[in-house]
Formats: structure tokens, C-alpha cells, sequence
């Protein structure tokens, strides 16, 4: 598998530390939302009463609707901050200005 | 995630945080399962053996657990992939 990239010039087998710190970080954020999703959909949706050891039709269909929801709400957060970064100039309140 | 725009060595190097992580990530799954399932099913010090009843709701913990999980994942690598083919319109 390392052999293919040679013959068709795909470029230097060298590694740009840039894009592994950008894969690392695009990693990140999608274990650390699937994550913060699991808590809040079980502490949401799984009463813990442990009748039995697999989900029950309700707890499902309520698992479902939770993750699409939260996907909602996340994005829909993102455009609001996005909406009051490009009115007030773009500080978060509370949050110290990065200088540069 | 498509990590095939990378050349083959930045790839393998990908490849090995990935498993690095994923490791991780096993770790705090047990943790968390552990302390879930202590604070829901243990409650009674009287003795300092695990009673049957208790031993079942860890179990049943565990099954729920890891079901809610598994069916988050379902539901989040779906919702993931139609917002990626929505971005590619």
C-alpha cells in the first residue's frame, strides 16, 4: 500500500505535520459532539429503572428524535453565533478579544 | 470523515492517532460505564458484597448503555453523511 503513490506523482511522500494536526482536530470535534450526543440522549431518553438489558421501543424512537434534534440545535447555535459575529464585530461576551 | 486526499505517509500517520484515540476513547467509555451503572444500580451498604439484584441491574445497565450508544451512532454517521451530501450541492 505505501508502493502506489510513488509512480503517479502524487506528490512528496512527505508528511505535512499541518494537515496530520488538522485530521487530529477534525477527529476531535466529531468524537467530542458524538460523545456530549450519547450523555445527553441517555440521560434524556433511558430512565434508569433497568427493567430489562436492551432498549424498549419508546427509548429508541426517543434516541432517534434526540440526536436529530440536538444536530439541530447545534447548527442551529453555530448560525446564530455566526449571525452576532458579523453584526457586533465579532467578540464573544465574556470571552477575552485573541490579539495577535 | 475522507482522509484519502492525504498521501500515503501523512495516512499512516493518520491512521496511527486514529488508533491511539479510538483507544482512548475505549478507556472513557469503561469509566463511564462503570460509574453510571454504580450510581444507578448500587445504592445499599449494608454488606460489601454485590447482591444478585444488583449484579442484574448492572447488567441490564450495561445492555442499555451500550444500545443507546450503539443506535446514537447509527443515527449520527446518517445525519452526518446527508449533511455532507447537502454540502456537495
Amino acid at each position: 500500500m505505501a508502493m502506489w503513490g510513488g509512480g503517479f506523482g502524487a506528490g512528496s511522500q512527505a508528511v505535512n505535520p499541518q494537515n496530520i494536526a488538522v485530521a487530529e482536530q477534525e477527529l476531535e470535534m466529531v468524537t467530542d459532539l458524538f460523545n456530549r450526543i450519547s450523555n445527553v440522549c441517555y440521560n434524556k431518553c433511558i430512565p434508569p429503572k433497568y427493567a430489562e438489558d436492551t432498549l424498549n421501543k419508546g427509548e429508541s424512537v426517543c434516541i432517534d428524535r434526540c440526536v436529530a434534534k440536538f444536530m439541530d440545535v447545534n447548527l442551529k447555535i453555530s448560525e446564530l453565533l455566526q449571525k452576532r459575529g458579523q453584526e457586533g464585530g465579532g467578540g464573544v461576551p465574556g470571552v477575552p478579544a485573541a490579539t495577535s | 470523515m475522507d482522509f484519502s486526499r492525504y498521501n500515503a505517509a501523512e495516512q499512516a500517520q493518520i491512521q496511527a492517532m486514529v488508533e491511539q484515540k479510538q483507544m482512548k476513547d475505549f478507556l472513557k467509555m469503561y469509566q463511564n460505564l462503570v460509574e453510571r451503572c454504580f450510581n444507578d444500580c448500587v445504592s445499599d451498604f449494608s454488606s460489601k458484597a454485590v447482591s444478585t439484584k444488583e449484579q442484574t441491574c448492572i447488567t441490564r445497565c450495561f445492555g442499555k448503555i451500550l444500545g443507546a450508544s450503539e443506535r446514537v451512532g447509527e443515527r449520527f454517521s446518517e445525519l452526518n453523511q446527508q449533511m455532507m451530501m447537502g454540502q456537495q450541492q
